[in-house]
């Protein structure tokens, strides 16, 4: 709503006579009350109404119907009118051409990967896509906008409420719909209705169970594929010997056992540190060896794996919610929202000089859980 | 539907690629390709060493000491190779100007050739470690993607956009990091990169690496604008500021009354 | 008889014939649509949706969800030969070898950010013009529904590529899941198919983001529409527009041009996206692997608000007696988001109780007029932003290079100091706004031309506001007082036109003087609707409705 448009400013389409009124409204009336006499008005430009002080008298009057509306009167030679025409059929013709060039790209363009001009095919798609799709989007809004009837219109809304009679009538027919099924009076049958459709509430049970595959989810939690002596590996398979770290150095480990580095269970982390820097709890002395120390990588907190290694800080970080822990005193929680130190993993040296696990985590890897303890 | 190879297809392809390039241009920022690595013929090296020596005491000495014991902030470079010296010169880090936590990145201030007399300068001096000669990205592209992924990405990002640290330390982008400063930085460790020697990633492995590294970073994206490469984050940020804001401007064009 | 008349006839007779709905389609295509440019962004989010359903067709004829092993054998040329899941090997040969597969794919990605972003921008416009209000709660609750629907599968769908990125988040779900107390463990088992990450989670997450999420989506928004439709659109205030009428375009032609071209438009800034900005480039991710992760893991910006609830969340744990409660991950992602979604879908009741409003609203309030949803809601887009941002907080702080612990904390801090400091000023900016309104109703506009009086002074003429801004600054047109109950007064929540305000209670605004109209009064009662001066509001008073009340 803005200035009072003058004559002259008024877009064509308001310069067109007006629709009829209509007398239907919506769906509303489908209900069968007496709301059939709503009412169309036709406010064409009612600012400008307004401010001449016919406002009463256009909305008094829009109630009576008006002649039907009459094309014929409109010039095919009018220049607005053609000149509105082919703005908006410009924009029709800008989509077949994107269309076109569409087209042309899908076919003739390379797409392959690493092919000189692969990289223009999915950027051309796209521009040739938006030519065609706006083209049509914004020659149909256009010539809703310049060449459609839009008068406002005013149409009247109902008050959704029933009258009471009404309501009463239908809360009585649903109480006597209840009533004819006999379900108030008798017991057994409502009792036994009960019992029998609520033990169907079992039948879908074991089909839940079994997407689980009934497993022993604590045993499951609880452990990983490390075992004493299991060596460990890369992720290309090789073991790990000692002295293969320098220290500052960090590798990614896993248990070597039949699919070892596919256990989302399982990663580690295998760090090398000076052995002064090293400052585990008691009971985890032992666990390291050298100077070397191995977590689990899955992280406490949500379980993302925890290799951000920071060789002079000793710092891990985790990259998905920015718990740190710190390396060097058994990878203790210093910042972020990991309740629980990273689970260490004790580690020796076999005959042959190779890294082995003295046997499988103390505690369960990975996020907190109900059962954990 | 398989690509049609004729090469009367692909050159009509070609002149379709060339009519839109002026209207996708502005889209795509070129990616520079990575400086050609001029190779000079190697000096003899007691030269090399006499001159690295000359850069050294005028560039470095106020810092790591006359006799590369170090000094005032500087460390000792004593047994640090020429491996350390090419990661920290060719990718700008030194000279370092005071006050930062981590040496950024700059502009380099040696040639190649000074940087090789430098680097020759320090290696006499206590050895160290070396790069290999030959070709730094003579690997195998997709086992070098495969060791970026279990090694590099959980610092640098999948696609070498960088990341950050604890405390404000970050790992850098890559995608400016010569082939040489790549392979120093996994075999020195400079600060908080750990050090990936050669029994734990073979001269191989980490040739594959580099390779990786430069060809992901000279790789021109194929769905359109990389959006700085940094996942999902930035596209939220697209679909805010380019997707609803050109949306609202369309429903205030279509929901004016002229 | 014209040939377009023969038609039109015909076609009517023939399915009035069948269907007897002559009448109904009558009443359809001349239903009144009012003309807002807001009453569109829902418009986006339901484009949004049809563009995915068509996109998503395409890729569901390529797309694979198996975790079994492959060898890839496709053109990115960095990942031939590594071994992969089938999931992923399909998703590669959709972007790389099927003809303009990488634009569908990007397509369907951006509507899907696209869908969320306008059932939020959607959301917020409901919510600041109180549109939730009676009678239309029950759209308001389905809206809410369609947004969880919304995240939930927008969720799965980053779930499948089985990516590196998507692989993590799969991952962090799993977490959340696991952390609910007693059922935990057991749900995730029902979820994957046994121990992460078995072998099923990809064909269960295809089932749902396929098939039975898009059906509810769907159920739900043509529930919503249909209750557009029977309950009809609200409206602004303005000329005419009263709580008893719709003024706008028929809906036939105009309207429906001008929705139609809509979706056309909605899906050419899509193909834009789609063509010229990539999105989820999961070549270069590379595949899932439980030990591998990338800096900077995010989820899609939908989900980041629990990612960055997460990131605030301080390590609380609680394990006793042989129980372990991890508050850390079940107050932010569980807990939380509960509170947050069910609160949501009471509001209109908890604003109706709190206002004791029960009246029929069709008129819409501007945000300035009801100062205590408006806090309530700037004070929940702060909350919000700030989650979301903290969702990211690694990100900016490696391109910002700040540190990211300082961003965690000022995060912490920021989420509790900064949601109520919004509340305070939002409000008094409202009542600020308000006291603008006012003066220039009393004052009116500064004309520029200067009067001498008989007296010798100089004034400036004032031109009175013109109507058409007095009726949109919520002067209200009279009307019966039949089923609008008087707004009550004190909560904060009732829309005060600006010639009946009260006098606030902070004294912040007060009636500027009692002027020639006696309207500014003070009167806080709101029943001196009907009784303004002729002067103020000339003849269109008498237009509204002669209807007795019902």
């Amino acid at each position: 709503m803005s200035n009072p448009p003058s004559d002259a400013d008024r877009p064509l389409a308001d310069q067109l006579s007006s629709r009829p009124p209509d007398e239907a409204s919506g769906p509303g009336d489908t209900r069968g009350s007496s709301v059939d006499q709503d009412e169309f008005q036709n406010t064409d430009s009612r600012a400008q109404l307004q401010a001449e002080g016919r406002g009463e008298a256009q909305l008094d009057s829009s109630k009576t119907p008006e002649p039907a509306p009459d094309y014929s009167h409109l010039p095919p030679s009018d220049r607005d009118w053609n000149i509105a025409e082919r703005k908006v059929a410009g924009l029709f013709f800008l989509a077949v051409l994107g269309v076109l060039g569409f087209l042309v790209t899908f076919f003739a363009v390379e797409q392959e990967f690493g092919q000189p001009g692969n990289v223009y095919f999915t950027p051309l798609l796209g521009i040739f896509m938006t030519m065609a799709l706006g083209g049509v989007g914004a020659g149909t809004v256009l010539w809703a906008k310049l060449l459609m009837v839009d008068e406002e219109a005013v149409q009247e809304r109902h008050p959704f409420g029933s009258d009471p009679d009404e309501r009463a009538a239908t809360a009585k027919a649903l109480r006597q719909g209840i009533e004819d099924t006999g379900l108030p009076r008798r017991k057994l049958l409502r009792r036994s209705l009960m019992l029998g459709a609520g033990s169907l509430a079992l039948l879908p049970l074991p089909f839940l169970g079994f997407l689980g595959r009934f497993q022993h989810k604590e045993r499951v939690l609880a452990t990983t594929s490390w075992r004493e002596g299991v060596r460990l590996i890369r992720q290309n398979g090789t073991p790990v010997k000692l002295g293969d770290l320098q220290i500052g150095g960090v590798e990614s480990v896993f248990p070597d056992v039949e699919h070892g580095t596919l256990k989302a269970d399982s990663p580690a982390l295998l760090i090398r540190m000076r052995p002064e820097d090293l400052q585990l709890p008691a009971e985890q002395q032992e666990w390291a060896y050298q100077g070397h120390v191995v977590y689990s990588s899955i992280c406490t907190h949500l379980g993302c794996p925890v290799k951000l290694y920071e060789q002079q800080t000793h710092n891990l970080l985790c990259p998905c919610h920015q718990s740190i822990f710190k390396a060097s005193t058994g990878a203790t929680v210093i910042f972020g929202p990991a309740a629980r130190a990273l689970p260490q993993l004790a580690i020796s040296v076999d005959d042959e000089g190779y890294f082995v696990a003295g046997g499988d985590f103390a505690e369960s890897i990975g996020p907190s859980y109900w059962e954990r303890g | 539907m398989r690509r049609t190879s004729t090469s009367r297809t692909r050159r009509s392809g070609y002149a379709v690629v060339l009519l839109a390039l002026s209207v996708i241009g502005t889209l795509y920022t070129a990616v520079a390709g990575p400086s050609a690595a001029t190779e000079e013929p190697a000096s003899s090296q007691s030269m090399a060493i006499e001159e690295g020596r000359d850069f050294y005491l005028s560039g470095c000495s106020t810092c790591h000491g006359l006799d590369l014991t170090g000094g005032a902030g500087g460390p000792s470079l004593i047994g640090v190779g020429a491996s350390s010296v090419i990661f920290q010169v060719e990718s700008g880090r030194m000279p370092l100007s005071a006050g930062f936590q981590q040496a950024p990145r700059k502009d380099v201030r040696y040639t190649r050739e000074q940087i090789d007399a430098l680097a020759a300068y320090i290696q006499s001096n206590g050895g160290g470690l070396t790069l290999p000669e030959g070709d730094l990205t003579d690997g195998d592209l997709q086992l070098g993607g495969a060791l970026f992924r279990t090694n590099c990405a959980s610092c640098h990002n999948f696609a070498g956009s960088g990341g950050a640290l604890t405390y404000g330390k970050y790992a850098p982008e890559l995608e400016q990091a010569s082939p040489r400063v790549i392979y120093s930085a996994m075999q020195s460790g400079p600060e908080s990169m750990p050090r990936y020697g050669d029994n734990q990633l073979t001269e191989l492995e980490k040739k594959s690496i580099v390779r990786y590294v430069r060809y992901i970073s000279e790789s021109e994206d194929v769905g359109g604008a990389g959006l700085g490469r940094y996942g999902p984050l930035t596209e939220g940020l697209v679909i805010w500021v380019v997707g609803i804001t050109v949306l609202v401007l369309m429903t205030l064009w279509i929901g004016a009354r002229a | 008889m014209s040939h377009l008349e023969k038609v039109t006839d015909t076609t009517a007779g023939w399915m009035d014939e069948r269907l007897g709905a002559a009448g109904y389609v009558r009443k359809s295509l001349n239903k009144v649509f009012p003309d807002h440019w807001s009453f569109m962004l829902g418009e986006i989010a339901l484009y949004s949706f049809i563009i995915l359903l068509l996109t998503g067709t395409y890729l569901s004829f390529f797309y694979t969800p198996s975790l079994t092993e492959v060898v890839y054998d496709g053109s990115y040329i960095p990942l031939k030969g590594v071994t992969m899941s089938q999931a992923y090997e399909s998703t590669l040969f959709i972007s790389f070898d099927v003809r303009g597969g990488l634009i569908m794919r990007q397509i369907h990605h951006w509507a899907a950010l696209l869908f969320l972003a306008a059932i939020v921008v959607h959301l917020l416009r409901v919510f600041f013009t109180g549109a939730f209000r009676k009678p239309r709660e029950l759209n308001w609750v389905i809206g809410v529904l369609l947004l969880i629907l919304g995240l939930l599968e927008g969720f799965a769908g980053y779930s499948l590529p089985d990516d590196l990125l998507s692989g993590t988040g799969a991952r962090i779900f799993h977490g959340i899941i696991l952390s609910v107390p007693v059922i935990g463990s057991w749900a995730t088992f029902l979820i994957y198919g046994g121990e992460y990450p078995g072998t099923e989670f990809l064909d269960r997450l295809y089932a749902l983001h396929i098939f039975v999420v898009p059906l509810a989506i769907l159920g739900l928004i043509t529930f919503h529409m249909l209750m557009i439709w029977y309950q009809k659109h609200t409206q602004f205030a303005g000329p005419g527009r009263t709580e008893d009428n719709v003024v706008g375009s028929r809906f036939f032609p105009a309207y429906a041009a001008k929705a139609g071209g809509f979706f056309f438009l909605v899906f050419a800034v899509l193909a834009a996206l789609g063509g010229l900005a990539q999105i989820n480039p999961i070549w270069m991710y590379g595949p899932y692997n439980a030990s591998q992760v990338t800096a900077g893991s995010q989820p899609d910006w939908y989900i980041g608000f629990l990612d960055g609830s997460l990131r605030l969340m301080p390590n609380w744990e609680l394990s006793a007696l042989g129980y372990t409660v991890p508050f850390n991950v079940l107050l932010p992602t569980v807990i939380m988001p509960g509170v947050i979604f069910v609160a949501m879908m009471l509001y209109p009741w908890i604003e109706a109780r709190r206002t004791g409003d029960r009246a029929y609203h069709n008129l819409l309030d501007r945000p300035r007029d009801v100062p205590v949803r408006t806090g309530i809601g700037a004070m929940s887009v702060a909350f919000y932003v700030i989650l979301v941002i903290a969702g990211g907080n690694d990100v900016i702080a490696s391109v910002f290079q700040v540190n990211v612990n300082t961003m965690t904390i000022a995060g912490r801090i920021a989420l509790i100091v900064v949601p109520p400091l919004v509340y305070v000023i939002t409000k008094r900016w409202c009542l600020a706004l308000q006291h603008n309104d006012e003066e220039l109703l009393h004052h009116g506009i500064e004309s520029g031309t200067i009067r001498r009086l008989p007296s010798g002074e100089f004034v400036e003429e004032t031109v009175p506001l013109p109507l058409v801004y007095q009726l949109s600054l919520g002067v209200a047109e009279p009307e019966p007082q039949d089923h609008h109950s008087p707004a009550p007064v004190g909560t904060g929540f009732e829309k005060k036109p600006a010639l009946e305000r009260a006098p606030d209670k902070d004294g912040f605004f007060r009636p500027r003087r009692s002027a020639s109209n006696g309207s500014a009064n003070g009167s806080s009662n709101g029943k001196a609707n009907g009784k303004r001066p002729e002067a103020e509001l000339p003849q269109l008073e008498k237009s509204g409705k002669d209807k007795p009340p019902s």
